[in-house]
């Protein structure tokens, strides 16, 4: 979980601490840019492809977490 | 013409894979209009901001948009005549011309048939469109090497965009990705050629992610509402990018596989330069990440639709395939949605250049 909030402090250019499951994405420019990172990081650390639309759908970084099978699984 | 084929398990057998032989390519151009356009100008629109969120992913730096004045057709007249010329091929020794284009200078007659009488070739020579894009320089080569199969000689085969007319000057999606550009490849049969390894697909459910919605001949879905004017493109960037990452990793893998070969026996991976950040993320998927494995000029060009293959060929790989050969892929996907991808040792070219036009 640390290695994907720190992939998505990244993308929203802030510090990895202020990245939780609470963290709404409309405060950090979630466009289209932001979901294209986000797929190619979830891909990157657990080679599963997430939807664009149902990303686009997220309201919290909870929300992404949740579209991830091994995530849920773990 | 053999079909690969392998089993699925409890699946039809997997097709779309072909290998050819006999079939050489010879030489390429590439034309670009005018002088290259920098970001600048179109941060003049969208704002210094906006250009440089963008930029920082698709990492396109400048690319060059036709004159008002110029067509896709243009383009690639003026490469094809450079390419005749330097290959020495007589005009009426062309026996088809194939035209990858989703910017025709017309609705009707194929923009082929144009330039079929620009460049003075034979009345026995066929000439025809090809609409598809960022794919379609593979499928032009596959058409191309399957014609020559059929007993042509010599086939031309152009592929060229000048998407700056389409694409939504405020749209920062696509007006800093796209670029123009035009380019002819001379394609001739040569019993001694290597054999070439072709494997295609098509998914049409996913044909809305890239989309002109206006100006063919269905109506526009009057309760869909646009945030762009429907006669210009419409990308859905996360849905091509899913696709692509989907897609694309297996068709190199297949792609291998029916040729019997391991991905470090590949010179260069010759990627449709849809976007760097994609083009890197499946770089790593594939295991091409460095610059001569994976050569990436999106920088310079933009995306230009079918002509960014060819575009490598003429640019980046110019010397290596003038002085020698290279085992490449060359890998086409997007619009449609539509992929392709061919395998097979290429070169010595008699030339591989980029005009101005």
């Amino acid at each position: 979980m640390q290695t994907l909030y720190a992939g998505l402090a990244e993308i929203f250019e802030i510090d990895t601490s202020e990245v939780g499951p609470d963290t709404v994405l409309a405060d950090h420019n979630w466009d289209s840019l932001a979901i294209v990172s986000t797929i190619a990081l979830v891909d990157e650390i657990c080679s599963e492809l997430l939807d664009g639309a149902a990303l686009g759908e997220c309201v919290t970084v909870s929300d992404i977490v949740a579209l991830i099978p091994q995530a849920r699984a773990a | 013409m053999t079909a690969a084929t392998a089993s699925v398990p409890g699946d039809r057998p997997r097709r779309g894979g072909y290998a050819l032989s006999g079939v050489a390519l010879r030489g390429v151009v590439c034309a670009t209009p005018g002088a290259p356009v920098d970001n600048a100008v179109i941060a003049k629109t969208l704002g210094d901001q906006a250009v440089a969120d963008v930029v920082k992913m698709i990492g396109v730096e400048a690319r060059h948009w036709a004159a008002p004045d110029q067509t896709s057709a243009d383009l690639c007249c003026v490469a094809a005549q450079r390419l005749l010329e330097r290959l020495d091929w007589a005009p009426d020794s062309v026996d088809a011309l194939i035209f990858v284009t989703q910017t025709p200078d017309h609705p009707l007659p194929a923009s082929a048939c144009l330039l079929h009488g620009r460049l003075g070739l034979a009345t026995d020579c066929q000439a025809f469109d090809v609409n598809l894009g960022c794919s379609g320089y593979v499928y032009g080569l596959w058409l191309a090497a399957t014609l020559i199969q059929s007993g042509c000689h010599r086939v031309l085969l152009l592929a060229g965009e000048t998407s700056s007319r389409l694409v939504d000057p405020t749209d920062r999606g696509t007006a800093v990705l796209f670029g123009d550009a035009g380019s002819a490849s001379a394609i001739e049969h040569d019993p001694n050629a290597p054999t070439m390894h072709f494997r295609m697909g098509t998914d049409g459910t996913g044909a809305g992610a890239l989309i002109v919605p206006q100006g063919g001949f269905r109506a526009v879905d009057p309760d869909r509402a646009f945030t762009i004017d429907p006669s210009r493109l419409h990308m859905d960037g996360g849905e091509v990018f899913s696709f692509t990452l989907r897609e694309v990793p297996k068709l190199v893998a297949a792609t291998l596989a029916d040729a019997g070969l391991e991905g470090e026996a590949v010179d260069a991976y010759l990627l449709h330069q849809a976007n760097r950040f994609m083009l890197r993320h499946i770089g790593k998927k594939i295991g091409a990440t460095d610059d001569q494995r994976l050569p990436i000029n999106i920088e310079r060009y933009g995306n230009t639709s079918s002509a960014t293959i060819p575009l490598l060929l003429a640019d980046d790989m110019a010397q290596r395939l003038t002085a020698g050969s290279a085992r490449l892929m060359l890998v086409g996907f997007g619009v449609g949605l539509s992929w392709g991808a061919v395998l097979a040792d290429f070169g010595p070219l008699a030339c591989a250049e980029v005009i101005s036009a």
